[in-house]
């Protein structure tokens, strides 16, 4: 498993050199100097003053909700309302955080739990539709997004306003700094930490325990998995609480972190970029440190890049759609089978009742090796 | 006669694995050709390599004396090679009219509904079909559905036809009539290349014979009345190996295993009383079903397919729930029991479909086998280490030929697959087996293996059912056999039964 899962690994990183490739030819096509772009991601993300620091802190609330991604779509739902969830997860950590009595460790405890426990509470929303009218995750975990920006629109225009605030973008008081758990900089022990224990919790939860196993399986080939005893339904309410409950775990760091505030429309991306990283981790919990860093380092430099070159931060995001666009078309599967027909049709799976696909080659026989 | 198909030292490779090593056959014009050999003998990859989806790794096939151009299953269906597939390829959620014209070349890109149903209607009246071209495929029953396979090739005007392994998925009569329309397609000329696994079959269908073993040739296209059935099953099985010994050998393996110590003989296990449930899919609903299965018995359930089978199943392992009756399971009330409750008291499943419902192909053979016994334990965690060591040492009791434990099981061939399920399945604590099709599609060997395993499990007092469209197998290891016919229990015979008997049965005739 673990060679799989280091071929897995090794063909997104690949995904990802070829992307910068083609981007590269793009910016140079449009006018741009490619050198340049290179050298301005670089000193971005790696070697100007403070870039690393700042690919450490786009890395984190990434791997957070990127674990949370990883663990639902293994188990073949597909959440996609990481965002909504974590907006709400923030909201609840800027919200409850600073009435809790007591020291600055027991505020910001309080406020990681009542933020986990919402992302968990909006992400259950769709689980309950799912189990009790067969509602498609994609689509519901989706418009919850869209309730949840609003939601955070509404509480910083409202509720949570900072009056005394003179900025165009409404916003909520600031926190104390008893309640940070960094400076602006996004990078401390406490929170880095934080995301270590998420990523061996949740190796564990996948590599080592029984439902890790049987979540994966139900993602598989549900029919399988239920057959052999597994109740499909708290796989499907325990990967959707876990999955939302990290997300709103992810707003609580950003929050009690480097914004040290709640702002309307904070991190707008992170809730999204979370998906690719799981997806370039090959829906693994290793995978997701590196592809979390690497998306990290993307965003570090997208926020640099304008400042010493001419170069718009669209480039960037052109470079981020390609690395989309490539890991989820798994271009290289088909060019292997391409060059080299000897290799038998990949087989996948499907849950019986499906269509099989029309003309494909029937998914077993005795022929293969 | 110049042969109308010819494989020329044809090799096929999968990395380093020979599927299909040199091999060399001629297959004359307007005969049916049977290819015949144990699972993994290469018998699929060869017809594929004759329909075009794959390409030879070396050698040639010709067609009518010139190369087939290979690699694309339409350009070999336009040279006039088809195939029907043993896993069907018309779209389920299509209708019949849709489906057929999605594989005529000649397809028109604007069509009217009303248009495209006369045309198909005038096709199928042409074939002297009585299907309705508005009815969706999956709503046929799997003989219609086959038939509609081989009409939607008829209609590109073959010169060869393949039928991969075709009588796996039907019952008797309809083997009997599938094999009556196959000779009508040989005497208006076709050339018909059939896959099959029972003797019995070939001998009934077939004008010459080939035997495939381990991807070579040991017997090329020899005309049937030239050979003996004891002879054909020597080249299947090789030189070495004779079946009463496999079977002996099979004995001791099953009978290797720790079993409780025996309940005392018949006990009732399992009692279904007035159970009544919904259709599950594409099957018939079961109406007022009383049964019940006492220990050391083996107890066939017959039937045409889609007579409740699949239900039946599916409410004995508590996949699906009854709509009124109960069940007792060694009389503890079961009837609301989940999958996994029956499988702490001691139920074992071995499912009808393999591929969809007993294994996960893209996963790995440990992982595969050890959800089972995490599940029935309780365990929360575990260690990949300690599971590895007992998923290895359960492959190899069951002698499972596989390369390591990491494999997925999809790499393995049916037989071997069927044998890494029912190492997980009948382990130790094993009181009831409910088992669907255990032996569909495999080969002769794999087949002794798993109803030798059913017969020892019985011998020590474990209560089986075998549900199965092969009235052969059912009337080989049961010693009680009930016919299910539209989803009632409508007779209740001896092993012994005659298979006219158990066959008026399944039909319908004198007690309908």
């Amino acid at each position: 498993m673990l060679r799989n899962n280091g071929r897995l690994v090794a063909r997104s990183f690949s995904m990802i050199l070829i992307a910068i490739v083609l981007s590269t030819v793009v910016f140079q096509l449009s006018g741009y100097s490619a050198g340049e772009a290179i050298s301005g991601f670089i000193q971005g993300a790696i070697t100007g003053p403070g870039a690393l620091m700042s690919t450490v802190r786009w890395a984190v609330p990434l791997a957070v909700v990127g674990v949370g991604v990883v663990l639902s779509f293994r188990a073949g739902f597909f959440n996609v309302g990481a965002q909504g969830q974590l907006y709400v997860g923030a909201i609840a950590a800027a919200a409850i955080g600073p009435v809790v009595p007591g020291p600055g460790f027991v505020k910001v405890a309080v406020a990681m739990v009542c933020a986990a426990l919402a992302g968990m509470l909006w992400s259950l929303i769709a689980a309950w539709l799912k189990t009790s009218t067969g509602a498609d995750e994609v689509l519901t975990t989706l418009m919850l997004n869209f309730i949840g920006t609003l939601l955070l629109q509404y509480v910083t225009n409202g509720p949570l306003r900072d009056l005394s605030g003179s900025g165009q973008v409404a916003s909520a008081p600031p926190l104390g700094s008893e309640m940070r758990i960094t400076g602006s900089s996004g990078v401390s022990a406490v929170n880095i930490a934080l995301v270590l224990a998420v990523l061996v919790g949740a190796w564990l939860i996948v590599n080592r325990t029984t439902f890790g196993l049987s979540s994966t399986i139900v993602g598989r080939n549900a029919q399988v998995a239920t057959r052999q005893g597994v109740n499909s339904r708290s796989v499907i309410w325990v990967t959707f609480g876990l999955s939302g409950a990290l997300a709103g775990v992810a707003g609580a760091f950003e929050v009690l972190g480097p914004t040290g505030r709640l702002i309307q429309g904070f991190s707008p991306d992170v809730g999204f970029t979370g998906i690719l990283v799981a997806l370039v981790a090959g829906l693994t919990i290793a995978g997701v440190a590196f592809a979390a860093l690497f998306f990290g380092a993307l965003a570090a430099a997208i926020q640099f890049l304008p400042i010493v070159t001419n170069l718009p931060t669209s480039a960037l995001e052109i470079l981020q759609g390609l690395v989309a666009l490539l890991i989820t078309a798994k271009l290289r599967a088909r060019w292997k089978r391409r060059s080299r027909p000897d290799s038998p049709p990949a087989r996948e799976e499907s849950n019986a009742g499906n269509d099989p696909a029309v003309a494909a080659p029937p998914p077993v026989g005795d022929g293969a090796p | 006669m110049k042969p109308a198909l010819e494989s020329r030292s044809v090799t096929k490779r999968f990395g380093d694995f020979t599927a299909i090593d040199s091999v060399s056959l001629a297959f004359e014009p307007g005969k049916v050709h049977a290819v015949v050999g144990q699972n993994g003998a290469g018998k699929t990859t060869f017809s594929r390599l004759i329909c075009g989806l794959y390409e030879p790794s070396a050698g040639e096939i010709l067609l009518d004396g010139s190369p087939l151009r290979a690699g694309d299953i339409r350009s070999t269906r336009e040279q006039g090679v088809d195939m029907v597939h043993q896993n069907f390829s018309l779209p389920p959620s299509f209708t019949v009219a849709e489906a057929l014209e999605l594989f005529d070349d000649n397809s028109k890109p604007l069509m009217s509904r009303a248009a495209l149903e006369r045309k198909w209607n005038a096709a199928l009246d042409r074939h002297g079909s009585p299907i309705n071209v508005r009815k969706r495929v999956r709503d046929l029953s799997v003989e219609t559905r086959q038939s509609l396979e081989i009409i939607r090739a008829l209609e590109g005007h073959p010169k060869v036809l393949i039928l991969d392994e075709p009588t796996a998925v039907l019952a008797p009569p309809e083997v009997q009539s599938l094999f009556e329309r196959v000779h009508r397609l040989r005497d208006s000329g076709l050339t018909i290349l059939i896959i099959l696994h029972k003797l019995s079959e070939v001998f009934a269908v077939a004008d010459t014979v080939s035997v495939l073993r381990e991807g070579a040739v040991t017997l090329a296209t020899t005309p049937i009345r030239d050979v003996t059935a004891q002879e054909i099953t020597q080249h299947i099985i090789g030189p070495d190996t004779n079946l009463p010994q496999i079977a002996t050998e099979v004995r001791g393996i099953a009978h290797s295993h720790e079993q409780p110590t025996a309940p005392p003989a018949k006990t009732p296990v399992m009692a279904l009383s007035h159970i009544s449930a919904a259709a599950g899919q594409s099957d018939r609903a079961l109406d007022d079903v009383s049964l019940t299965i006492h220990s050391g018995e083996i107890l066939g359930i017959a039937g045409v397919e889609g007579n409740g089978q699949e239900t039946l199943l599916d409410i004995l392992s508590g996949h699906q729930r009854s709509e009124s009756g109960s069940m007792h399971l060694l009389g503890e009330d079961v009837t609301k029991a989940s999958t996994l409750d029956r499988r702490r008291k001691g139920v074992r499943f071995v499912p009808s479909d393999r591929n969809a419902q007993g294994i996960s192909l893209t996963t790995s053979l440990w992982e595969n086998i050890s959800l089972t016994d995490l599940l029935i334990e309780g365990t929360r965690w575990f260690s990949p280490r300690a599971r590895k060591a007992v998923a290895l040492e359960k492959l190899g009791t069951w002698k499972v030929r596989y390369r390591n434990p990491e494999q997925l099981a999809g790499e393995l061939s049916g037989g071997n697959v069927q044998r890494v399920i029912l190492s997980r399945e009948l382990g130790t604590g094993t009181r009831l087996v409910i088992a669907g099709n255990p032996t569909r599609g495999l080969d002769l060997a794999a087949t002794a293996f798993v109803r030798a395993s059913l017969s020892a499990l019985a011998d020590d007092g474990v209560a089986v059912i075998v549900v199965s469209a092969d009235l052969d197998e059912v009337r080989d290891i049961s010693n009680r056999i009930c016919v299910l016919r539209g989803g009632r229990i409508v007779a209740d015979l001896p092993g012994g039964a005659s298979i006219t008997e158990i066959g008026s049965a399944m039909v319908g005739g004198d007690n309908a």
